[in-house]
């Protein structure tokens, strides 16, 4: 477009300079006088000419030595070339070896680059993590700060660095206590004295603390170890001289931090359910009959005893009213007697062997219990399944370990009452054996010394 | 000889640390069990031959032995010879029947810990699982053998005590 606007401006141009050219030239009225015309014309036309030729000429001698001088310039220029040609390929040389040596120099510098800031990151993520970033704030930023820049390090950075390394290093080895704000289990914002142990814990007067590397700053472990563990640390936090003991965490507060996840013993307890506090029912019945039964077993076996020992029959003991019997019946024939007495054991036996059969029902029964339990947190388990599926196991495990716990209980409960069970058990059979067997001997030894 | 106990000593002290606070149980039950069991037998093998010759002697002595009287009091010192002779023999049966019972505890509260694991960390982790699973079956397995060892004694016990009571019954004739 803007060509063809340039040749349409040209020619436009031509045809106004044209124009006048046309306009000057007298017109010629008649062939005579055009005739003239071009005579006049073509003798001032070979005037001019030869005006031309002539300056050409004159000129000729000038155009020459003009051009001996441009042919001896280029000469010139040509050898300057030829030598600059040279230096530049020298130069071109040198520049090579140079630009070697700078790759090479970069090389180093660039390798030590890399360690720096690698170094930088490492100690950044560790002393993000660190318990001693509780005592000392704001190291992390430092070191962050360093592993990201795209600069080539200063030297005081560098030697920032090293110091942090060392300072990390001297911290750790250390038991030292410093003033920290807390933030308490209910949120608050507390200030207090913290005892830092190396790297691997933090502890008030009496608890443990845990350092949060995202939230930067102290905090109370939602829940505290055993108190076997956390009396240790009130053991330290007394202790004004010489060694004391005290539990470490050596994985840093994580081992801490996962014991806040542990189940304590009544909260497991209270997984079993209604089944277990059922269960916990039977062995609370249990445990009552058990009781019940050995104090009036022993109760029986203590006035019998006395009873052994005294001739006059008393009505407050099996034994004794068994020797009333044969006190009412002295005169009367041995198979009367035999009779009379064997009705008065059968009468003695029942209050002898009551609840002892309970017991082991109940003992039988707690297992059974928990067998039930352990189905229902099945069910449980299974209806969890069809609704989640099994993509979370922990979804499933809860109710895994609910049913399990409940089996826990029964055999729990059933064991000490297997025992218990054993324990009547045996007293009551020597009491009916005392009773049956050897109470018609008793009397028998008395007939017998009385008709000597 | 110190070294070997030393070693012994770790050995057991490793395998009662993977099978949990149950396998101390275990141990408390079978060390009674064993401690009844040779009192048993201690008493069948020495004490009792004693008191059987003593009663026999007592009924030797006696010249009415065929009265009604005469097989009361027989009765009696026979019931109470039995008595002596079968104390606690219940308890041990009651012991060697309870011990599978504990490695059943102890295989159960194993697995509660496994499931406990598997509910805070998932199941990628096998070794964490495995120490819960050696807790459960280690248990079994030391029930077992504690089962094991005490129902072998215990009916070779009961058989001796079976056998110390009917000689005694037979050594008193009516004559």
């Amino acid at each position: 477009m803007k060509t063809v606007l340039k040749s349409v401006a040209l020619a436009a141009g031509l045809m106004l300079a044209a124009q006048p050219v046309m306009a000057a030239a007298p017109q010629a009225k008649t062939l005579e006088q055009l005739l003239q015309q071009v005579q006049k014309d073509r003798l001032s036309d070979g005037k001019i000419n030869k005006e031309r030729e002539q300056e050409f000429l004159s000129e000729r001698a000038d155009k020459q030595a003009l051009l001996s001088k441009a042919k001896r310039d280029l000469a010139d220029e040509q050898a300057r070339g030829k030598k600059l040609e040279a230096q530049f390929s020298d130069n071109e040389k040198t520049l090579a070896e140079l630009e070697e040596k700078l790759t090479l120099a970069v090389g180093n510098m660039g390798e030590m680059f890399g360690v720096v800031r690698q170094v930088a990151g490492d100690a950044n993520s560790r002393f993000q993590t660190s318990i001693i970033s509780a005592q000392y704030p704001g190291r992390d930023k430092e070191m962050s700060e360093l592993a990201q820049s795209k600069e080539l390090p200063e030297m005081p950075q560098l030697e920032d660095l090293w110091f942090a390394l060392q300072k990390e290093m001297t911290a750790s080895g250390e038991v030292v206590k410093f003033p920290a704000t807390v933030t308490t289990t209910s949120g608050e914002k507390k200030q207090m004295e913290v005892t830092r142990v190396g790297t691997f814990n933090l502890m008030n007067d009496k608890e443990f603390l845990v350092y949060n590397a995202e939230a930067g700053g102290i905090s109370e472990l939602s829940r505290q170890p055993e108190s076997y563990i956390t009396d240790s640390v009130a053991d330290y936090a007394k202790n004004k001289s010489g060694y004391s003991a005290l539990f470490v965490d050596p994985s840093r507060g994580t081992i801490l931090t996962l014991m806040t996840q542990k189940v304590t013993l009544l909260e497991r307890y209270n997984q079993g359910g209604t089944v277990g506090y059922i269960i916990t029912g039977v062995l609370g019945l249990g445990l009552l009959i058990v009781l019940e039964r050995l104090f009036v077993l022993g109760g029986i076996s203590a006035a019998i005893r006395k009873q052994l020992k005294s001739d006059t029959p008393s009505d407050n003991n099996p034994l004794g009213r068994i020797l009333k019997v044969y006190e009412n019946n002295r005169n009367v024939d041995v198979e009367t007697l035999e009779l009379k007495l064997d009705e008065a054991i059968l009468k003695e036996t029942p209050r002898i062997e009551r609840g002892v059969a309970i017991i082991k029902v109940l003992a039988a029964v707690a297992p059974l219990l928990g067998l039930l339990g352990t189905v229902t947190g099945m069910i449980a388990t299974f209806q969890s399944i069809t609704l989640f599926g099994t993509g979370d196991p922990k979804i499933m495990a809860g109710g895994i370990s609910t049913a399990l716990v409940t089996t826990v209980l029964g055999l729990v409960a059933a064991l000490p009452l297997i025992f218990l069970h054993s324990i009547v058990y045996s007293r009551s059979q020597s009491l009916i054996h005392l009773i049956e067997e050897q109470a018609t001997g008793l009397i028998a030894e008395h007939a017998e010394k009385e008709s000597k | 000889m110190m070294l070997f106990l030393i070693e012994l000593w770790e050995s057991v002290r490793d395998f009662m640390n993977t099978g949990g606070i149950v396998l101390y149980w275990l141990a408390l039950v079978l060390c009674i069990m064993w401690v009844l069991m040779i009192e048993r037998y201690m008493y069948v093998t020495s004490a009792f031959p004693k008191l059987a010759k003593e009663v026999v002697g007592k009924w030797d002595a006696r010249e009415d032995t065929t009265s009604w009287y005469a097989h009361r009091i027989r009765e009696a010192w026979i019931s109470q010879a039995n008595e002596q002779l079968n104390a606690r023999m219940q308890l041990i049966k009651t012991l060697v029947a309870v011990c599978p019972l504990m490695g059943l505890l102890g295989t159960v509260t194993g697995m509660v810990h496994v499931f406990e694991i598997m509910a805070n960390t998932g199941t990628g982790n096998p070794r964490l699982m495995a120490s819960g699973i050696s807790m459960a079956t280690v248990p079994t397995m030391a029930g077992m053998v504690a089962a094991l060892s005490g129902v072998f004694f215990s009916s070779r016990l009961e058989a001796k005590v079976k056998v110390a009571s009917h000689r005694l019954v037979d050594s008193m004739p009516h004559h």
